[in-house]
């Protein structure tokens, strides 16, 4: 065997690549639970890259079969309806995953100097991630897959002069159509999966560059041992394999309850109206776009102009790409900042579910005014944490990770 | 830290078991997307057993059905053609029907259930062409000494009024017998074993 | 234990979005999109005598305009545990586009012809294999029985849950008919008996809705099943995985 393994070294450093990112790549002993979601959100990508390569196999691009091809799936081919839940439920996790991968880097400061580029690649995933799963949503070809579509892309056509023609060249049609449901058969299948990966990728490469943040917002790195190992590192492995295969189990568990028992989530990871066949002449009473996309579009509903609100949506996005150069104070963890800065945190994340819930519920006057409520808190949070954090009064950082068990 | 100590053998343990209970729950796992493959209650439905009603057909002729996609023959021979199969043991290659192509109950000279009628899967076992059915005996093209039976004209392969192939053919062995079995005298359902099998 | 625990509550913020899950599904329950009260029925998906029947109903009244064109007979061999000859017998009076008896593998579409239905009633009478999924059983329930004599409808009766329907009272030779005695439309009295008595009728209802229910997603016979020894390997998993994970970080002072 170790003949073998120095065959191969010889030829790929495999036996170095191991050493460098898993054996002798120290992380932090303090990870608490949020720093499981990493490593979930990578299980979740192969897991639809894999249910989804088996859904291909029977599933049928094309608007006069679209939605029978689900349904053969569901019910003549064997264990298709498996599949298909772990498809669905999967990229609802994805979302629950990758929501509470980046208020861990809210939290903590993950996306300050050394880490920007690490946090751009992951917004650029995040957003990745939204036109795949957009996309995805098109192809079961139901009424909600249908009309969420035809408003979505209705929104490029707020964009002055360009913005008809734009819509009419991404839909190839003048209504959602076969066309429109080929191209985004192949942009979900091929294109998009491949940018993830090169994403995931450089994100991944980015990190293991930088080494991971920590609860406590403490660069390990400047604090090593007389071998040149970080005092508060611990080797990946077999340290955060063994965490990890824990972490995993129980998200599992969880996963795999909503999957076998409640797969539609009470209309929440399968909607309703999407049992329906697309019909293109009957719009559905209220049409809701899938929850992990609702605070954007409450935002976007919460402004009174078509393009103004497509504009706010975007910036609401884009703002969060700018984040590192927003947060001004030296400080990484809420641990150890300001009760100003734990309040406006705590408003975003409020005002944030909040969005998302209003996103979910037809509009009413109250739910119209809580929207721009919510609207105006959220962007308002960036603002005054450029304000308040350029002076900031923090609390003594410790020389040391702590422990909190 | 355990750098330079042995891990225990309580780890040793609990890895292993880890590693065992992953690696049944990842054999487990594989099923359902392995099994999403085979065919489906469509596909099957399609392959499901056809019925062929041979009342109104004559002595000595030849009825095709389609049966999973494949032509299947049946032929309803006269007393000469039974005869006929009886004779020519010479020239056959497997005249005993040794090999498995056929189910149990067609395991003899006639390869059917009731002499009267033949059914067969009319595939070449050469490559897969469709043999025509030349019943009569003594013809120009095939020969003088010509029985009756089928001709495959792909690669020339000669079965008797059985089904089975001829010694020095290109068709490894003889034709196959798809499982059937009689509903009724005159109802023949394909591609099931009957009740009593 | 124990650590899990502590850093679960050292998370505030994650506990407020998995109550804040718990509020927006439980809100889900029991009200039609119009905000219309509907009656709750018992789906029993075990209860294969409640299926046969509800089948036996939907073949004779429903499914001369409605189709259930996912659905394939064959699957009542295994799902329902009605042996092949009573499905062929009983169940299957159609016949396919070569005017042969249908086969037991087909989907369950009927002969009637589309255009002609749509003349019939103005609209298409939809198909009924996802109708349990997309409006849900109580819906249904409350559907079937809503129906009032209405002599300004086409077909002389109305719903109260869904006005207005392009749909005759095809089982009201089950239940009768009904008139409402005041204007909310609350109360009812039979104007025409029908041969069952309202709680047969409702019971027979129930059968045909636990029937809808279970062909909109016949997986769910499996799934619970399967579903149940899935979490129990899993949660014996974790517990090997969480004794591992501990005796390494025991290393971790």
């Amino acid at each position: 065997m170790s003949k073998f393994i120095s065959w191969i070294d010889e030829r790929l450093p495999v036996s170095n690549f191991v050493k460098n990112h898993l054996s002798q790549y120290y992380a932090p002993k303090n990870f608490n639970i949020f720093y499981y979601f990493g490593a979930l959100a990578i299980f979740i990508f192969i897991l639809q890259i894999v249910t989804g390569i088996f859904l291909t196999i029977n599933y049928k691009p094309d608007a006069a079969q679209a939605f029978a091809s689900v349904e053969y799936i569901m019910r003549d081919v064997e264990w298709g309806w498996l599949v298909r839940y772990l498809h669905s439920t999967g990229a609802s996790f994805f979302f629950i995953v990758i929501y509470l991968h980046m208020f861990r880097a809210m939290l903590y400061g993950s996306y300050k100097n050394p880490r920007e580029l690490l946090w751009l690649f992951g917004m650029v995933i995040f957003v990745l991630l939204m036109a795949e799963a957009f996309m995805g949503y098109l192809l079961p070809w139901g009424q909600m897959s249908y009309w969420g579509a035809q408003v979505i892309i209705s929104l490029f056509g707020a964009i002055p002069y360009v913005g008809e023609s734009l819509a009419l060249w991404i839909r190839g049609d003048y209504v959602i159509s076969d066309a429109t449901l080929n191209r985004f058969f192949a942009f979900h299948v091929i294109a998009l999966p491949l940018l993830l990966f090169a994403l995931i990728y450089l994100h991944l490469a980015a990190l293991h560059t930088t080494g991971s943040n920590n609860p406590d917002g403490i660069e390990i790195k400047n604090n090593k041992d007389e071998n040149g190992i970080p005092k508060d590192g611990i080797p990946f492995h077999p340290y955060y394999t063994v965490k990890d295969i824990f972490g995993l189990s129980v998200f599992l568990i969880i996963f795999m309850f909503v999957v076998f028992f409640i797969p539609e989530l009470g209309g929440y990871f399968l909607e309703k109206d999407n049992f329906v066949p697309a019909d293109p002449l009957k719009t559905p009473e209220h049409i809701v776009p899938v929850w992990y996309f609702t605070p954007f579009y409450a935002i976007l509903r919460a402004i009174p102009d078509k393009l103004g609100g497509v504009l706010a949506m975007g910036a609401a996005i884009f703002v969060l790409f700018i984040l590192p150069w927003l947060d001004r104070c030296s400080v990484k963890s809420f641990r150890y900042r300001s009760t100003t800065y734990k309040t406006l945190l705590a408003l975003f994340v409020i005002s944030f579910i909040g969005l998302g819930y209003i996103g979910m519920n037809p509009v009413t006057p109250v739910l119209t005014w809580l929207g721009r409520l919510f609207t105006f808190i959220y962007f308002g949070f960036f603002v005054a944490l450029y304000i308040t954090s350029a002076n900031e009064k923090t609390k003594d950082i410790p020389d040391r990770v702590t422990m909190h068990d | 830290m355990s750098d330079s100590n042995k891990p225990s053998n309580r780890r040793k343990f609990l890895t292993n078991v880890t590693q065992i209970m992953g690696g049944i729950g990842g054999i487990f796992a594989l099923i359902p997307f392995l099994s999403t493959m085979s065919p489906s209650e469509k596909a099957k439905s399609a392959g499901a057993p056809v019925e062929i009603d041979v009342s109104s057909l004559q002595p000595g002729s030849f009825k095709v059905v389609e049966w999973r996609g494949k032509p299947v023959w049946v032929v309803r021979r006269t007393a000469e053609m039974i005869e006929n199969t009886l004779e020519d043991n010479d020239v056959l290659s497997d005249p005993k029907s040794t090999g498995e192509h056929q189910p149990e109950y067609t395991k003899n000279k006639y390869r059917s259930i009731n002499p009267e009628f033949l059914v067969l899967l009319g595939v070449c076992t050469h490559l897969g062409c469709s043999p025509l059915y030349k019943p009569n005996a003594k013809s120009a093209e095939l020969g003088l000494d010509w029985k009756g039976g089928f001709f495959c004209p792909c690669h020339g392969s000669k079965f008797d009024l059985s089904g089975r192939v001829h010694k020095a053919m290109p068709a490894p062995y003889n034709l196959e017998v798809p499982p059937y079995y009689f509903a009724s005298s005159s109802r023949i359902i394909v591609g099931e074993d009957g009740k009593d099998v | 234990m124990k650590k899990l625990k502590i850093s679960l509550t050292g998370s505030p913020c994650m506990i407020k979005q998995l109550f804040f899950f718990i509020v927006i599904i439980s809100s889900n329950l029991l009200f039609a999109a119009d905000g219309t009260t509907l009656k709750p029925v018992l789906i029993d998906l075990n209860n294969k005598a409640s299926l046969q029947r509800g089948a036996q109903i939907y073949i004779n009244n429903c499914f001369g305009c409605h189709t259930l064109k996912y659905q394939r007979y064959v699957k009542f061999v295994d799902h329902l545990s009605l042996p092949k000859e009573t499905i062929e017998n009983n169940l299957i009076f159609t016949t396919d586009k070569n005017g042969e008896k249908t086969k037991i593998g087909s989907l369950m579409l009927n002969a009637v012809h589309p255009t002609s239905s749509k003349e019939a009633f103005g609209v298409m009478p939809p198909d009924l294999t996802l109708i349990a999924r997309s409006r849900g059983p109580e819906w249904l329930y409350t559907f079937l029985i809503s129906f009032y004599k209405d002599e300004s409808r086409p077909y002389g009766v109305n719903n109260t849950l869904y006005p207005n329907v392009n749909m005759p009272h095809v089982l009201w030779w089950m239940e009768g008919v009904k008139q409402p005695i005041n204007n909310e439309k609350t109360d009812f009295e039979y104007v025409i008996n029908g041969s069952m008595s309202d709680k047969e009728y409702k019971k027979s209802i129930t059968d045909l809705v636990n029937f809808l229910t279970y062909v909109s997603e016949p997986a769910q016979l499996d799934r619970y099943r399967i579903g149940f020894w899935v979490i129990l390997f899993l949660l014996l998993f974790s517990f090997i995985a969480f004794l591992l994970k501990s005796e390494y970080w025991k290393d971790v002072k």
